[in-house]
């Protein structure tokens, strides 16, 4: 959960939305109405799930707290149990360890009430066919991280012919481009789809956040990220984080069943430049 | 005034790679008080409370093979000395491989470019080919007044907590506050005589503790309310333990709570907590077992006092 919401967190100081359905948990960060961010924490990640409630509850709480407070509850080397609960006496979000009767560690965040108005991406396909690629996610990362120099705006370009992914960017220093090109034996594009050329630039600041604090499984694992473009340019990055080596794992390995997927999935929306000015 | 000493082997090593590097985590000046039977390590007991206090107390058969002692002040002497420079000369001395014991005495020796001479205790030490002297600079010997205002200082800090619980992982403890000290600047310490330890740091975002139940304890102790709900929050058990007279809080800053945990490094087998009413501090007992066994090693003693930032709901 650590790893999965620290990618999340690419400042300070910032707020979350935590939205709690019968699925499981959904937290999300916004910035500046440019960029979105969302994790899915899915039920089957927890031992134990408990769903009491008719409304969808959905609070703010601070997203800094909330990882320092769960990194407090593990120890390096154990495997802990946390019970988390919603909502506490004065409505305050509940942790409490329950590995040991003897101690116990526990926290009560306090969440305020989350803006009625979210600002929402309403995130559509852009035509009839998607436009969407799969890179490995530590080639993402790196190419990212690359870009930073050139400057502040990038320009993505996805073209069919021939199949390529291109990151351009132009400052003052240089320009700086990096290309992804799809054939058949290159294992860097996993996924390709594109029937006609678009091309949208993104702010560095907004693009470097989705890449900028991956857990080191994403990029050990190297699964692949997928991008895909929507209505308007606005671009969704989908990462996926291994959520395993648990106790829960343990349990279930010596339970004799197989165990369901244990995958947290993050993604971030981000507009395009030109949608920031309108 | 005269002291000379001879090191044991043990004694180097308690002091070098024990008590030395704990006790210079808490304060790098402390007071070195050199009596017949007993060599202390002081901290802060004469200055202001706001700053936490430390006596560490070695028998001296445990340190020393022999020593003579003498002085205008019943044979007792003490002087303020830097616990890293003592620590830098033993180590120093321990790298000679040698047959013959340390020898460490008071002396006083010019300076370089000085006229006046100074204070030193001298740590020397003979190998096959080469010696060491090592002179650790510390202050003028105390004066009479001093020395029994220190003694009266030690005599008042030795008054125990009511109920003193004991906390037998240390290590779970220090990691736990490596994690939470970020949190906030205080910390509050409930001690009941159910045997419960409680630490909380609350701000106004969030509360973050961790309970301890069902430890030994030393001293009053109590069964706690048969009607209590054993699904209440730690925050409410504690509240309920003070209500009837059965606990108390204080708050400390995390600093100093931070800085007794250095004790560790002393290698105390268990520690104890209890709140000292009167005194209005948070007291810390390390216990030292006899290597191999479970009986405590009364040679050595070290206990901690925090002060307390507010007398707290209690």
């Amino acid at each position: 959960m650590v790893d999965a919401l620290s990618a999340v967190r690419w400042k300070r100081q910032q707020d979350a939305v935590i939205e709690v359905s019968e699925h499981g948990i959904v937290l999300i960060v916004e910035e500046s109405a440019c960029l979105q961010a969302k994790v899915y924490l899915q039920r089957e990640l927890f031992v134990q799930y408990e769903y009491r409630a008719r409304d969808r509850p959905r609070f703010g709480l601070s997203l800094g707290l909330f990882v320092d407070c769960l990194n407090t509850f593990s120890a390096p080397g154990s495997s802990s149990c946390i019970e988390i609960r919603y909502p506490g006496p004065d409505m305050q979000l509940l942790l409490r360890s329950v590995d040991s009767l003897d101690a116990c560690i526990y926290a009560e965040i306090r969440t305020r009430i989350p803006d009625t108005i979210t600002w929402d991406f309403n995130f559509e396909p852009a035509g009839s066919t998607p436009i969407n690629f799969t890179v490995k996610s530590a080639a993402l990362k790196e190419a990212i991280d690359d870009l930073e120099w050139p400057g502040s705006s990038i320009e993505i370009t996805l073209q069919p012919t021939p199949p390529a992914v291109t990151l351009k960017g132009e400052g003052g220093h240089g320009d700086l481009q990096v290309d992804f090109l799809y054939y058949g034996t290159s294992d860097l594009l996993v996924a390709f789809h594109c029937d006609e050329e678009v091309s949208n630039r993104y702010k560095y600041k907004f693009l470097h956040a989705t890449t900028a604090n991956l857990p080191s499984n994403v990029i050990k694992d190297n699964r692949g990220s997928k991008i895909t473009i929507g209505r308007g340019g606005i671009m969704k990055v989908q990462h996926l984080v291994s959520v395993t080596r648990s106790l829960t794992t343990n349990l279930a390995s010596s339970a004799g069943y197989q165990q369901p997927s244990r995958i947290a999935f993050i993604e971030f929306f981000l507009k395009p430049e030109e949608n920031i000015d309108e | 005034m005269k002291f000379k000493a001879f090191l044991t082997d043990n004694g180097i090593s308690l002091l070098e790679k024990r008590l030395l590097p704990a006790l210079d985590k808490l304060d790098r000046t402390c007071v070195l008080y050199l009596t017949p039977q007993h060599t202390l390590f002081l901290h802060n007991l004469l200055s202001s409370s706001t700053v936490i206090q430390s006596v560490a107390q070695v028998a001296n058969p445990a340190l020393f093979l022999e020593h003579r002692i003498s002085s205008q002040c019943d044979d007792r002497i003490a002087l303020t000395l830097d616990t890293s420079l003592l620590l830098r000369a033993l180590r120093s001395v321990v790298t000679i491989s040698s047959s013959c014991p340390v020898q460490i005495k008071l002396v006083k020796k010019l300076p370089p470019s000085t006229t006046q001479p100074m204070p030193f205790l001298s740590f020397e030490t003979k190998g096959r080919n080469s010696a060491v002297i090592h002179d650790v600079p510390i202050s003028k010997p105390f004066s009479r007044s001093q020395v029994l205002e220190l003694q009266a200082a030690i005599d008042s800090s030795q008054t125990l907590p009511k109920t003193l619980v004991q906390i037998p992982y240390l290590n779970q403890l220090m990691s736990f506050m490596e994690r939470m000290r970020h949190v906030g600047d205080s910390l509050n310490v409930g001690v009941s005589k159910y045997g419960d330890l409680h630490l909380e740091i609350s701000t106004p975002m969030i509360t973050l503790g961790t309970e301890f139940q069902r430890l030994l304890v030393l001293g009053e102790r109590a069964e706690p309310p048969a009607a209590s709900d054993p699904g209440a929050s730690p925050g409410k058990r504690m509240e309920v333990a003070i209500q009837g007279g059965d606990g108390l809080m204080v708050q400390v800053t995390v600093k100093n709570f931070t800085k007794s945990l250095s004790c560790h490094l002393a290698k105390p087998d268990c520690a104890f907590y209890g709140i000292e009413e009167q005194s209005g501090c948070l007291v810390v007992v390390f216990q030292f077992f006899i290597p191999g066994t479970r009986i405590t090693d009364k040679a050595i003693s070290l206990h901690c006092r925090i002060p307390v930032i507010d007398t707290g709901c209690n």
